[in-house]
């Protein structure tokens, strides 16, 4: 094994990811790719094994593997030359979801396949029932959106122009997906040409082996993780509040097996599949068992298909963890996957305490809309994403304000959102008391108020912890719930959907009419506290009651000090 | 997997009985005396799945997971 060659390529093909994910960021039209970098960019070998994957979106990620077989096993690599794009999104077959959209670019090197770059972006506008692709209220998945098998929409260098438009007449934002995939497959082409360059300076052989010997590294390290965690079967289960067409919670329920230096996630005893869209794709429930384990691992393994070597994933089909066809998806990616990944979390926390946070707000808040923009005369849409409060550990707070754990995107700026849509944000601020009270505080949650402006607007939402809330860990307590509420145009009161339009959930609702002067209020939850309350320092309680994180009142009701 | 005979769509999702990923081939079939007819993915699975079913709480299996 040479160190020094394998450091510099494992470096090298990091930054080609990186440029990869500039490239997307940089050419994309929708917000989601350009303000939010809801995207990953990375390398595989012709095996499917991951390369290499740059740090943008966590769940892609992990995601990956699964995505890559499924293409591989029905596109044969005989069939594949120089010049090719793949597409694939089919959430049964290693998708995460319907808007997650996954570019593969072949890269030759003397006429010989040596890897594929690889893209996936969560596409805004995909159709289905909603505007924004989140359809709360789905039942099947043709409510959600298109399903693109693993197919070609680049041949030997030339559009495949039947899938160009079959896809783009499914969708009501062409122009936009139009722009969005060109940035995509600019980003994959960009990486294929950076990436056949680094390969014809090293030589093929010394390439495939050097990447050989970077899976064996990085499975080498991640099965030292494992090892110094003590043996033993670790449980845990967290809950959902319902699937937005009925009331009852769903169980995640995580079963941790620590022999040695392998671990076996297995999620059985996990709820059945439900009919309404959180069910989490089998891509999903890998990703957020690997997005877990890399949470509590060495933060410095090479992220690449020999850290999750170690890693086996048991995920009953036809459960909340593993959808069967035809069932509805979309919101398993955003909503299942924190969940599950803080079911692994908290499992795993019995075994390794100083490495785990408590239960984060574990939504993305997922608000979606769309309308006729009269100035352009053509169609907007938008998926927005809000930020929740992360657990507390052993040795921080949480941290304010932060995507859930499986996103790691960012928050639009209020200037674009204000340019690009018709809204006005009235109060954006971090959101007191609702951080878990603990030694440590949960991150804080925000609050956000939107007022309509001059155009009608179709929106939805499907979110969750609005009952449910962020659990605690050594003695801290959960963080607040989060809510959303509607005030119509000249009324004083706040309602939730529920009251207002008479849907069955407040946390998933689909295609509401917002009319001018009428406000959305979004409260997103806060993360769980870490030791007991009592344990906080007085001088950071204090602090965090001078700075309006926690409130008087709540620091005589949770901690038990006047200040 | 179970495709149409041209092979243009999917006619059923076919998935290992025990970690649910998507079988491509002919799986290893088993018949199990309680659990009836099963399909696994690899032999890892058939041995953990026949583990637990026999009771075992964390069966510990030597053979690569897949």
């Amino acid at each position: 094994m040479d160190y020094v060659t394998m450091n510099i390529l494992d470096n090298t093909m990091l930054s080609i990811c990186r440029e990869m994910g500039i490239v997307l960021m940089k050419t994309s039209y929708s917000t989601i790719f350009n303000e939010a970098l809801d995207f990953t960019c990375g390398i595989a070998s012709p095996r499917g094994e991951m390369l290499s994957a740059a740090e943008f979106c966590p769940a892609q990620i992990g995601g990956l593997p699964l995505l890559i077989r499924s293409c591989l096993l029905e596109i044969p690599l005989s069939e594949i030359a120089p010049g090719d794009v793949l597409i694939h999104n089919d959430p049964y077959r290693g998708g995460l979801h319907t808007p997650e959209h996954t570019l593969f670019c072949p890269v030759f090197v003397g006429g010989e396949l040596v890897a594929f770059t690889v893209a996936i972006g969560h596409v805004a506008e995909v159709g289905g029932m909603v505007p924004g692709g989140f359809a709360a209220e789905a039942t099947e998945i043709f409510h959600e959106g298109i399903r693109v098998p693993p197919v070609k929409i680049k041949r030997r260098g030339e559009d495949v122009v039947e899938v160009w438009k079959l896809w783009l007449a499914n969708v009501r934002t062409p122009r936009y997906n139009y722009g969005d995939m060109r940035a995509m497959i600019s980003g994959v082409e960009l990486g294929a040409q950076r990436l056949a360059a680094v390969v014809e300076k090293y030589g093929r052989e010394v390439f495939t082996q050097t990447c050989s010997d970077l899976m064996d590294y990085a499975e080498k390290r991640m099965r030292a993780e494992l090892a110094a965690f003590p043996d033993g079967v670790y449980h845990f289960v967290d809950y959902m509040d319902n699937d937005g067409v009925s009331d009852s919670e769903i169980r995640i329920e995580a079963h941790c097996h620590v022999q040695g230096n392998r671990l076996i996630v297995d999620y059985t005893g996990s709820s059945p599949q439900v009919r309404g869209p959180i069910n989490a794709t089998l891509g999903v429930a890998w990703s957020a068992a690997y997005n877990a384990v890399l949470h509590l691992t060495d933060p410095s393994i090479p992220k690449n298909s020999g850290c999750f070597r170690p890693i086996k994933i048991i995920a009953p089909r036809g459960t909340i963890v593993n959808v069967d066809y035809p069932a509805p998806e979309v919101g398993g990616n955003t909503e299942a996957h924190p969940r599950i990944a803080g079911a692994v979390i908290g499992a795993l926390a019995q075994a390794a305490p100083q490495r785990a946070m408590a239960g984060e707000g574990g939504t993305h808040l997922n608000f979606v809309f769309g309308g006729h923009d009269p100035k352009h005369d053509e169609y907007f849409a938008c998926y927005d994403i809000e930020v929740v409060g992360w657990g507390a550990r052993a040795q921080a707070d949480g941290n304010d304000a932060t995507d859930s754990i499986n996103g790691n995107c960012r928050v639009m700026p209020v200037e674009v959102f204000e340019t690009r849509y018709p809204w006005l944000t009235e109060e954006y601020s971090l959101r007191a008391d609702s951080g878990g009270a603990g030694r440590r505080r949960g991150g804080l949650g925000t609050k956000k108020i939107y007022r309509c402006l001059d155009a009608e607007i179709t929106a939805s939402q499907l979110t969750d912890r609005h009952q449910h809330q962020a659990y605690g860990l050594a003695g801290g307590l959960p963080g607040a719930a989060g809510m959303t509420w509607y005030q119509a145009h000249g009324r004083d009161a706040w309602q939730t959907m529920v009251e207002a339009f008479d849907k069955r959930s407040t946390s998933k609702w689909s295609n509401v009419t917002f009319k001018p002067g009428d406000r959305v209020q979004i409260l997103t939850p806060g993360g769980g506290g870490y030791g007991a309350p009592a344990e906080r320092d007085p001088a950071l309680l204090e602090a965090d009651v001078r700075d309006g994180f926690v409130s008087a009142e709540a620091a005589r009701r949770d901690y038990g000090k006047t200040v | 997997m179970r495709f149409s005979a041209n092979g243009y769509y999917v006619e059923r999702y076919v998935k290992c009985d025990c970690c649910g990923v998507l079988i491509y081939d002919e799986g290893i079939a088993v018949t199990h005396p309680t659990a009836g007819a099963l399909l696994f993915c690899s032999p890892w699975c058939r041995e953990w799945q026949t583990q637990k079913l026999a009771g075992v709480e964390s069966p510990r299996i030597d053979t690569p997971y897949a």
